[in-house]
């Protein structure tokens, strides 16, 4: 173990740090948008929507990110599409929070009484005006936990991004180890500061989904 | 260039023997991980506060940092300790203590929601701590757990693809392997996506209907 390797290089991966807050935050919000989208896309009355939607959901989550990575980023160009490796990463991560927040959504719409819809209705509200003001406020409350695990899980994730060269904390990490040598010491800080930003969020979904439980 | 049929035709066989890696891979670490767990969340039902405080250490270490991360750590950080394991070993053992973290998690939450009248009884009946466990409280923990053990599987079988940046030889480094040589990068990218489309639908298939046999025998 070299303490002064790691103090050196700390700010180095503290800029790495940085950069992987700022991919994680923007991949949350574009994928949660568009997830969302998605998931309330599972509920509308034209089957052809429905379905398309159930598909492509399926499909981006049971293939692994890395693989959909290097789609994007080696296979895209050879059909002529090329992406620079900063917007190929977060494409297909804001993809795979895409269809995983669509699922959230769904299991969380889905968990509602149908007797909630079947009495909104009768009230005389549209469908539209059923899922804004009666299902989705109800179901939100259920959403919650398993969306910021996903959140934790996406964090991790953009880790992967340092494969085709993104810079972030993984690859600040590699470049530092380039230099140093010192693969143990720096691998294992960069694993305590992915530590540091994921572990609060996993309390959080903890906490909420205790509360859930507790109603 | 131009879609190549004869490109994926070509690669196939070896893109099959990929896939057969990544499921073997799998399913060695998920039995690795499922003894692993179960062992560690047992460990954690026992009374000593330093004890449950270390489970839960390795826990949430293992669960809050990336798996890629935990990779690196056991192929290149080990050795500068002195410890040199192969790709596949280093590979193996980083899926195993990454997936058995999730599966103590899930376990534990097993144990603690068998009811607490499955435990009076069987010590009435005369049934020792150790009787007990084999036979009353792990065969309904594990039933209790099957779901999330299963959706842990397939999770498994996705995050295998990352043990190709060691070296370690399966689907996603036999399909770099091949677009590397052929530059067909979107047949063979795209061909591998489909496979590991079909072995992830097949798991979950044979997941639901274990599922639905389980708990129709536990009735």
């Amino acid at each position: 173990m070299n303490l002064s390797v790691v103090v050196e290089n700390l700010p180095y991966l503290l800029r790495g740090t940085v950069s992987t807050v700022e991919i994680s935050a923007a991949v949350i919000l574009l994928g949660t948008l568009a997830g969302v989208l998605a998931g309330l896309l599972r509920f509308v009355p034209w089957v052809a929507a429905r379905t398309g939607v159930a598909w492509i959901v399926e499909f981006i989550r049971a293939v692994p990110l890395l693989l959909q990575i290097f789609f994007i980023f080696f296979g895209l160009p050879a059909i002529g599409v090329k992406i620079p490796t900063f917007p190929a990463a977060v494409l297909a991560m804001s993809l795979w929070m895409m269809a995983n927040t669509a699922e959230v959504v769904r299991g969380g719409i889905q968990s509602i009484p149908r007797g909630q819809t079947e009495a909104a209705r009768s009230t005389g509200l549209s469908g539209i005006q059923t899922m804004r003001h009666v299902i989705f406020p109800q179901a939100i409350r259920r959403m919650l936990p398993p969306f910021v695990g996903l959140c934790t899980i996406l964090i991790k994730d953009t880790s992967l991004a340092a494969i085709i060269g993104v810079f972030e904390l993984t690859r600040a990490a590699q470049e530092t180890i380039e230099r140093t040598f010192r693969s143990f010491e720096i691998y294992l800080v960069a694993a305590a500061i992915y530590f540091c930003l994921s572990y609060p969020l996993s309390l959080l979904a903890e906490q909420a989904e205790a509360r859930l439980q507790r109603q | 260039m131009s879609f190549s049929w004869l490109a994926i035709w070509q690669g196939l066989p070896y893109l099959l023997q990929g896939a057969g890696l990544t499921m073997i891979i799998s399913a060695t670490a998920m039995l690795l991980a499922l003894a692993l767990g179960m062992v560690v969340a047992l460990i954690s039902q026992l009374r000593w506060k330093a004890v449950r405080w270390l489970v839960r250490a390795y826990v949430e270490a293992f669960r809050n940092t990336p798996l890629l991360i935990q990779i690196f750590i056991v192929y290149f950080g080990l050795p500068q300790l002195g410890l040199k394991l192969s790709p596949f070993l280093s590979g193996l053992s980083a899926l195993t203590l990454y997936t058995a973290a999730y599966n103590t998690e899930i376990f534990r939450a097993g144990l603690e929601a068998v009811p607490k009248g499955q435990h009076e009884a069987a010590r009435s009946t005369g049934l020792s701590p150790l009787q007990e466990a084999i036979h009353v409280t792990i065969p309904q923990a594990i039933r209790i757990s099957f779901p999330a053990l299963g959706n842990n599987l397939v999770s498994l079988v996705k995050n295998t693809s990352l043990v190709s940046t060691i070296g370690m030889v399966e689907l996603m480094f036999v399909a770099n392997d091949i677009s590397f040589n052929n530059f067909r990068t979107f047949e063979i990218y795209g061909a591998a996506l489909v496979l590991y489309v079909i072995l992830v639908l097949t798991v979950t298939k044979i997941l639901n209907l274990t599922e639905s046999r389980i708990l129709l025998k536990g009735r």
